[in-house]
């Protein structure tokens, strides 16, 4: 017995020493390089797949402070609100957090984890106040940098527009005559699936139907409970995405969302319904010189434009930090037209509120702002107070969306699917 | 039954404590923590706000909540029989097949096993890239075979996906069942078999008289088995149709729906904590009802046959 409790004890101490040795070795690393205290920042977000381009924009701020060192650290999409919500209930959360708009960021507010910004960067008065909406309280306190706003339309691919003379269709009946060209001459018109349902609503509904709901003004309607989803204009909207539902491809209740990006982005499909963010990964697919973009197209010709302009991204500073002092000089270069530029240009289909003049190097991202200045900029039609609570306006619209597609609702039924669920918001 | 003594108490000690401390301190705490929090309220993970059942009486009264565990819990229960048909019914007779001699069943036996050795994620998205139409594996195979008119939108369609889903976890777990039975069979006297044989017994008396009453407890174990592991389960949904149980919730299951109500926002179906401990909570119940309901059934069986 004696000798298990030794050798118990012995393994103890020796783990103990290792464990003592490696702390003092990470703080000599800490400290070597640079004269002073180099302090690193831990940024999280929920785009993984930026860790090479968001790396690139922080040297060049380490660059300008170079004692604070910026480690970003994304944790998957799909995971991320989790994640988030358990380091920071256990006080190990990052030191600047990528938040989402309205609801899902007032959340993590509300579990006093964030910091008042309203105080922190006066810099944010001068920010366009829609966008400041998304991250601030009711009251008007501002707990995150309004970063990122996304576009949603419609991507085509020139060379087969082009083998049939096809232009870029202005309004819906265009669109359909397109579509309808492309389908006779046996080409595949949408690389569009309806397994992941979020993209039904986010893209296709919020992004598409808005010039038939009747965009920010309907939107405006939803939220002070004026108008209800059964109303006669959002089922109209319902309905033009039906239309499209023959120009799907075959087997489209089965095709998820990187199939989807898969089809359009190596070239077998003419069209694809999608939003913004999505260039990078055309890019990676190779072949960016073939892809074009056209805006959601309007239900007749004169009609003013409803662009989805959607509130995607904010950053946030966790109140527990360990370094406020680095992390205020960080977040007051988040708020700047320097961070602004170098971000848009790394993240082509990202556009930046930071007020001032931008250059854009990227061809689609030009074009997809070429439509802002002549349109009604909107948000996503329910995610702002509908979704709030479960199930929320966001997820109900995705669901009733598909099982209209997979012809389980007909179309008015879909339109009482998303009222009967929104009932909580209506009491 | 052994009696403990003043002489065994020690040894007892020693064998249980390492098992029992380890099990408390992994299981039993963090269930009985779980439950706690399904009394509680609030935001975010640390909960402060005292509710008492009120997180229960939301869960089955309003029809947000109760619709989605009512339609999880339906679910479930399709699940389980088709796993159980597949991988308890399939299953024996398969095992009834392989401990046979024949040339090769040695062999047979041992491949047979394969796929439980894979990690359940891995599986879902191999069935899952096999089963998209684009570029269409399966597709290809079933035109190839001239069965083209009946290909479906697998894991699109609200019909077929729970279906797909049981048959991929069957597919791996089948060959545990398969074990299981072997080993039963492998006990049964050869000379029982023997003399029913010279009574003139066929395969079937063989299989009906003999084999299924030796194997039964077995059949209990490996039923209890899957019972508890499809009321858990959550891997395969996620891997092959997302957290959500697309589509249309066709496919959400007890472990979905738990993972979605705790851990997500609301707008992508969070309950938040308390809600989520409490489906744990319901979770748990119906699982140690459902064992207890298996074990006393076949318990009866048993005594029946004795």
């Amino acid at each position: 017995m004696k000798k298990i409790v030794l050798s118990f004890s012995l393994l103890l101490i020796s783990l103990l020493a290792i464990g003592c040795s490696k702390g003092t070795d990470s703080n000599v690393t800490g400290n070597s390089g640079v004269s002073g205290d180099r302090v690193k920042i831990v940024v999280t977000s929920w785009r993984t797949e930026d860790i090479d381009r968001m790396d690139r924009i922080n040297a060049e701020f380490t660059k300008k402070y170079p004692n604070i060192e910026i480690d970003f650290q994304p944790v998957k999409d799909t995971e991320y609100d989790a994640q988030l919500k358990q380091s920071l209930a256990a006080g190990v959360g990052a030191d600047v957090i990528f938040l989402r708009s309205y609801d899902s960021g007032y959340q993590v507010y509300k579990t006093k984890s964030l910091m008042n910004l309203s105080e922190m960067l006066p810099t944010l008065k001068t920010f366009p106040s829609s966008a400041l909406a998304a991250w601030a309280t009711p009251e008007g306190v501002s707990y995150g940098i309004p970063s990122a706003g996304v576009v949603h339309g419609v991507y085509y691919r020139k060379s087969i527009f082009k083998k049939y003379n096809l232009d870029i269709p202005k309004t819906w009946d265009d669109f359909i005559s397109v579509a309808e060209t492309l389908q006779k001459n046996g080409e595949t018109v949408f690389a569009q699936g309806t397994k992941d349902n979020w993209m039904l609503y986010e893209v296709m509904y919020a992004g598409l139907g808005a010039n038939f709901y009747g965009g920010e003004v309907a939107r405006q309607k939803l939220l002070r409970k004026e108008a209800r989803m059964t109303d006669p204009n959002f089922v109209i909207a319902l309905e033009k995405m039906k239309e499209l539902q023959k120009y799907f491809p075959k087997g489209f209740q089965a095709v998820d969302y990187v199939t989807m990006q898969q089809m359009f982005g190596t070239g077998a499909a003419a069209m694809f319904m999608g939003g913004s963010w999505e260039i990078g990964i055309f890019e990676d697919l190779g072949g960016l010189d073939d892809v074009g973009y056209f805006a959601p197209p309007v239900a007749k010709a004169g009609d003013k434009l409803q662009y989805c302009f959607h509130v995607d991204a904010g950053i946030a500073a966790n109140v527990n930090t360990q370094y406020p002092n680095e992390v205020k000089i960080y977040m007051e270069w988040l708020a700047s037209p320097e961070y602004a530029q170098l971000y848009m240009n790394e993240l082509p289909g990202f556009f930046s509120y930071t007020p001032g003049s931008y250059t854009l190097n990227n061809e689609l991202a030009k074009q997809m702002q070429s439509y802002i200045s002549d349109s009604v900029p909107t948000v996503r039609t329910v995610w702002e107070g509908l979704s709030a609570q479960d199930p929320s306006g966001n997820a109900l619209v995705g669901e009733a969306i598909q099982l209209m597609y997979a012809d389980t609702l007909t179309i008015p039924e879909a339109a009482e699917y998303i009222d009967d669920g929104l009932s909580w918001f209506y009491k | 039954m052994l009696i403990a003594n003043k002489k065994h108490w020690k040894f007892l000690f020693i064998f249980i404590f390492p098992a029992f401390a380890v099990y408390t301190l992994f299981m039993l705490l963090p269930i009985l923590n779980s439950m706690r929090y399904s009394l509680f309220s609030g935001d975010g993970l640390a909960l402060n706000e005292f509710v008492g059942l009120d997180n229960y009486i939301k869960l089955f009264t309003e029809e947000r909540y109760y619709s989605k565990f009512w339609n999880a819990f339906g679910n479930n229960i399709q699940f389980f029989i088709i796993v159980t048909l597949i991988q308890n019914i399939l299953g024996f007779f398969m095992a009834v097949l392989l401990t046979r001699t024949f040339k090769g069943s040695r062999f047979m036996r041992k491949i047979s096993f394969l796929p439980t050795t894979l990690s359940v994620l891995v599986v879902g998205f191999i069935f899952k890239l096999i089963l998209q139409p684009y570029p269409g594996v399966f597709d290809s195979v079933l035109k190839a075979i001239g069965l083209g008119k009946f290909i479906l939108p697998w894991l699109g369609d609200p019909n077929s996906a729970l279906v797909i889903v049981a048959v991929a976890v069957s597919w791996q777990f089948f060959g545990e069942s398969v074990m299981f039975y072997a080993s039963g069979i492998d006990g049964i006297d050869d000379s029982i078999i023997e003399a029913a044989k010279i009574d003139g017994a066929t395969i079937w008396h063989e299989i009906f008289y003999i084999i299924l009453p030796s194997v039964l407890p077995i059949v209990s174990i490996v039923t209890i088995l899957i019972f508890i592991g499809d009321f858990t389960q959550f891997d395969i949904i996620y891997a092959m149709t997302s957290t959500k149980g697309d589509p249309g919730y066709s496919t959400d299951i007890f472990g979905s729906l738990f993972y979605r109500t705790t851990f997500s926002s609301a707008e992508r179906g969070g309950w938040g904590t308390g809600m989520g401990a409490t489906v744990a909570t319901m979770m748990f119940i119906v699982v140690a009802i459902g064992v207890a309901g298996f074990l006393a059934f076949f318990n009866r069986r048993k005594e029946a046959l004795n």
